[in-house]
């Protein structure tokens, strides 16, 4: 385990190199915070809440989603890069999961972002936004825990889409195509509360329920009780099956894999 | 002219040619661009269902707001390539070979780099922006109302296409301008794309005088609509929008032609 974490301090220690990034990447967070940010205080206009919700919670949301992508901010690009160049044989030749290894080099990029780029974008948003405190300390440890696991679901999802690199040209149109989705339909562009019924309806059912709209909630402090466990549950169960099928995937690939010259 | 026309098909030919070598791939990919550029729009969409307006705007007028922003992208991607990734051509020595050949400098880096699938993707999503939205925001075509429109898209062109050569000159100086054109051409292009009225006067100020994006969509657009928000804004900059682009594009071009002098090849 200790070799694994090592990955992720490597990539962390490697993404502190660029100083000039820092700012880019703050000033990047921070712009998509304060365009939604003044998208929802237009279309607010004052009112003090719509359909139960208020202007905070909206900006709240946001915010907790804006922290996740910057979890999530990796290249995607990496497997097809491996494939292409054929430096994947000299990795599989490694005393080391590849899998295993791609996600924690992957959560080491993501601290960074977190830690440089979210963290700072919070301090300053709070300075002008209206924010809502969490409704308590346990909320707030449950909500982490639902951001690992909600983290360790979109890893799943860009997985399989990174694992057709065996088989396609080029998986750039189908990362970028997911990523809208992502963003749509977890959450992340808009509000899960303003969905139209049907589509928040046919969202349940998928494992874009289980990314970033189950902290939202935790962190608010909007379920209870069974209904924690539920949400814990159908995130752990998005998990298994993601899982299983990016190794499906993933092993189909590399019996397929050819690799040329060396 | 018929020159440079037939250097431009020539150079088109080869470009699309080998994008589409792989054309399942590059239809992919220019879905793909078509799809993340809407994703904030269809965003926009399911929101309104909920608010109906915004800043008094409706869904409507907004797709047409948006169309101008990737009408013209999709354009000014077509002419302007070569200088979006100027800094790399100076990195590796390109440019030398461009100083070698028999054409004006700036006419060859515009006429050479499309980047078609981008332009496929922004300009079809413009396209259909447009084509949904111009005959439901109340606006009486007419010859003089369709000589605006072109006029105000090539001004939009032109305007993006100054702040690329602007980047470009200062290559000449620093090589390295990768940060400088995240800052002052893409996230500003992040809030160019919404209403410029709902922003705070900072913001508001930055779009109007400093990266003037305010005259690619959201000026145009008003001279169509005549929103009630236009009132925060003097009149007449809805009426200089067309002229913005050409005045911004000499000044460019002065800078270049005087920052040319300047260039040392940083080798092969």
């Amino acid at each position: 385990m200790t070799r694994y974490l090592s990955f992720a301090v490597i990539k962390f220690r490697s993404k502190m190199a660029y100083r000039f990034d820092y700012v880019l990447g703050i000033l990047d967070t921070l712009l998509a915070f304060v365009v939604y940010w003044s998208i929802y205080k237009a279309l607010y206009a004052g009112a003090g809440e719509v359909d139960g919700v208020t202007f905070s919670m909206v900006t709240t949301s946001f915010l907790i989603s804006l922290g996740l992508s910057a979890a999530f901010h990796k290249n995607e690009m990496f497997l097809q890069d491996k494939i292409k160049q054929g430096t994947i044989a000299n990795e599989l030749l490694k005393q080391v999961n590849f899998k295993l290894r791609m996600l924690f080099e992957d959560m080491g990029e993501g601290a960074f972002h977190v830690v440089f780029n979210f963290l700072p974008t919070a301090v300053i948003a709070s300075f002008f936004a209206e924010l809502k405190a969490p409704s308590g300390a346990v909320n707030v440890l449950l909500c982490l825990v639902s951001v690992i696991l909600g983290y360790i679901v979109l890893w799943e999802i860009s997985f399989i889409v990174q694992s057709w690199s065996f088989t396609l040209f080029s998986v750039w149109g189908l990362i970028t195509i997911k990523n809208v989705l992502v963003n749509i339909l977890a959450g992340a562009y808009i509000p899960m509360w303003f969905m139209p019924d049907w589509l928040r309806n046919v969202i349940r059912w998928t494992p874009f329920d289980a990314i970033y709209f189950t902290p939202v909630q935790l962190y608010l402090g909007e379920l209870a009780g069974i209904e924690i466990a539920f949400h814990f549950a159908r995130q752990i169960c998005w998990i298994i099956v993601l899982g299983a099928v990016g190794e499906y995937f993933w092993r189909s690939g590399l019996k397929k894999l050819v690799v040329q010259g060396g | 002219m018929r020159d440079i026309l037939s250097l431009f098909f020539a150079y088109a030919k080869s470009g699309l040619k080998s994008r589409f070598q792989y054309k399942l791939d590059a239809i992919v990919t220019t879905f793909a661009v078509f799809l993340r550029e809407a994703g904030g729009i269809i965003a926009m969409y399911l929101a309104l269902l909920k608010f109906d307006t915004i800043n008094d705007w409706n869904i409507d007028e907004l797709l047409f707001l948006f169309s101008l922003i990737f009408i013209t992208y999709g354009i000014f991607i077509v002419f302007f390539m070569a200088l979006r990734d100027f800094s790399d051509w100076i990195k590796h020595g390109d440019f030398d070979r461009v100083m070698l050949r028999p054409r004006g400098l700036l006419t060859q880096l515009v006429l050479c780099g499309a980047d078609w699938l981008a332009a496929l993707g922004h300009g079809t999503l413009g396209i259909v922006l447009f084509v949904i939205s111009a005959s439901r925001v109340g606006i009486q075509w007419n010859p003089a109302m369709a000589v605006y429109y072109i006029i105000a898209v090539i001004s939009g062109v032109l305007i993006q296409g100054a702040i690329f050569l602007f980047f470009s000159s200062i290559s000449f100086y620093v090589v390295e301008t990768g940060s400088l054109k995240e800052i002052f051409y893409w996230n500003m292009r992040k809030f160019a794309i919404y209403p410029l009225s709902i922003y705070n006067r900072v913001i508001q100020s930055v779009l109007i005088f400093v990266v003037p994006f305010a005259f690619v969509n959201y000026f145009p657009a008003q001279f169509f609509l005549r929103k009630a928000d236009m009132a925060a804004y003097p009149e007449w900059l809805m009426y200089i929008s067309p002229v913005v682009g050409v005045m911004l594009y000499l000044l460019a071009y002065s800078f270049w032609r005087f920052s040319l002098r300047f260039y040392k090849s940083t080798g092969n």
